[in-house]
């Protein structure tokens, strides 16, 4: 080791008498010395190897609850529990069956299942089910606040995921024939819900409308707000307005654009107030 | 360079190289006068570091596992007491960013004068001067154990242990300049605590 005059730097400021005491002091503590029971046990394991095999000094192992690994553990489990928290209170309250008109079988998903079986029938209503409606019954399916379906007889339409409540806010259904009608609640506003058939994709941010899937084509009925609605590629899409149809027919001809049918002009008011209630 | 700490740098001679030689080679006996010469320097850094026996004898313990295992890599033509003092530094660093050390000093309020009865005791058979120099020893530990870790690092290698700031800034990986700089500071705050202890 070196002595100060090695020292490259020009010297500091003089020192205060303060510091020149404590430096004084320092330098002339006494070196400590270790017990000697220790001494002698470490210089045994030290001479002999013993020390390679010595369990860790118990001051300066980590708890293993103090780890890093512990940590990084406790903070992807926290992470992911916040991670489920934020998911199921993001789902949007689930379907719930509010209406059935008519007496027959209905399959969810290939299961049979009788009208008058209200409870099972709404148990099997999930997101993403395949339901087909038999002639001579209605179902009124709504998420409360958000969204409601109104699946008219002889309707085959996939339901929807309804939107979550801060992300995930959109939502896709099919409709392979029949007539789906559609309203929108409040805690709607912000979400995008899409609808395809054969033919048309018809998208829509909030409003009450409905699709009727026929063997012709797609009609889109606006009773309030506005949807755009294409060919099923998204390609063509055009704004329809409250009040006006929109027909895409399966032979290729040009769509034709006119006033909404009297009938929805009827049928989607009467839905939309049944439905005021859950829609709030 | 004054007093004790002259005394810990030059008082004891580095082992000759062939004892060196054989302690690369992990012989008993040559480990042995490793151990012998070395022990006390390195406790003693270390416990002025620290301040806890306890913390200093496995700190101790710890320095000189790392040396058995680095035995064959070492220098047999230098003095390994820089090496020594590198490796003591650094189980002290690493001991003070710890989760061990942290939850240590949090509940050391509880045993801060663990060896007050121990001092009552010993006060009791030996003479005045001894036991007022010995009380001495304890302030002036207590004064540096309040000091920020760097700046007790900063007095203790230049004051106690003897290593220029030159040595103290490759130690702690600083500017020459930032060595002395933080010396000065940690110097002056070990004055103004001394000033109200030691009158």
């Amino acid at each position: 080791m070196s002595d100060r005059a090695r020292d490259p730097l020009p010297p500091d400021e003089p020192l205060t008498a303060d510091m020149e005491r404590a430096r004084e002091t320092l330098r002339a503590l006494p070196a400590a010395a270790p017990r000697a029971a220790f001494r002698s046990r470490l210089r045994q394991e030290f001479v002999t190897g013993a020390i390679e095999s010595a369990p860790p000094p118990r001051t300066l192992s980590i708890p293993w609850y103090r780890t890093s690994m512990a940590r990084w553990g406790a903070t992807a489990v926290a992470a992911a529990a916040a991670l489920v928290v934020v998911s199921v209170m993001n789902q949007a309250p689930a379907w719930k069956l509010s209406d059935v008109r008519g007496e027959g079988i209905v399959v969810v998903d290939g299961v049979p299942i009788p009208t008058q079986h209200v409870e099972e029938l709404e148990q099997h209503l999930k997101p993403g089910v395949f339901v087909q409606v038999p002639d001579g019954v209605e179902l009124e399916i709504a998420s409360a606040g958000e969204l409601a379906i109104e699946y008219t007889a002889g309707t085959e339409a996939s339901l929807p995921q309804a939107p979550g409540r801060w992300f995930q806010r959109h939502a896709l259904a099919e409709v392979r024939v029949g007539e789906l009608r559609f309203t929108t609640g409040s805690a709607f506003h912000g979400a995008r819900l899409a609808i395809e058939t054969h033919e048309a994709r018809v998208e829509a941010t909030g409003t009450t409308f409905a699709v009727i899937c026929e063997p012709t084509g797609t009609c889109v009925c606006v009773y309030e707000g506005r949807v755009r609605v294409g060919t099923r590629g998204g390609v063509g899409m055009a704004m329809v307005e409250a009040g006006r149809r929109r027909y895409l027919f399966t032979d290729g001809r040009p769509d034709e654009n006119a006033e909404m049918r009297d009938t929805e002009h009827a049928e989607l008011p009467r839905f939309k107030a049944r439905m005021s209630g859950m829609m709030k | 360079m004054s007093g004790s700490a002259a005394a810990r740098r030059a008082g004891s001679d580095p082992l000759p190289r062939e004892v060196l030689e054989r302690v690369r080679a992990r012989e008993p006996e040559a480990l042995g006068a490793f151990f012998e010469r070395y022990v006390d320097q390195v406790f003693s850094l270390v416990y002025r570091l620290l301040g806890d026996r306890t913390l200093a004898e496995d700190v101790t313990q710890e320095v000189f596992l790392k040396v058995h295992r680095a035995a064959p890599q070492l220098d047999a033509s230098r003095d390994p007491g820089p090496w020594l003092t590198t490796i003591a530094t650094n189980a002290c660093r690493d001991l003070w960013r710890s989760g061990a050390h942290r939850l240590r000093k949090k509940s050391d309020s509880l045993e801060d004068d663990s060896g007050l009865a121990e001092r009552l005791t010993r006060q009791q058979d030996e003479p005045e001067g001894e036991a007022i120099a010995r009380e001495r020893e304890r302030i002036v530990q207590q004064a540096i154990g309040e000091l920020p870790e760097p700046l007790r690092l900063a007095v203790v290698l230049h004051d106690y242990q003897g290593l220029d700031h030159l040595e103290i800034a490759r130690l702690t990986g600083l500017g020459h300049a930032a060595a002395r700089k933080r010396y000065s500071r940690a110097l002056e705050k070990l004055g103004v605590l001394l000033k109200e202890r030691l009158r």
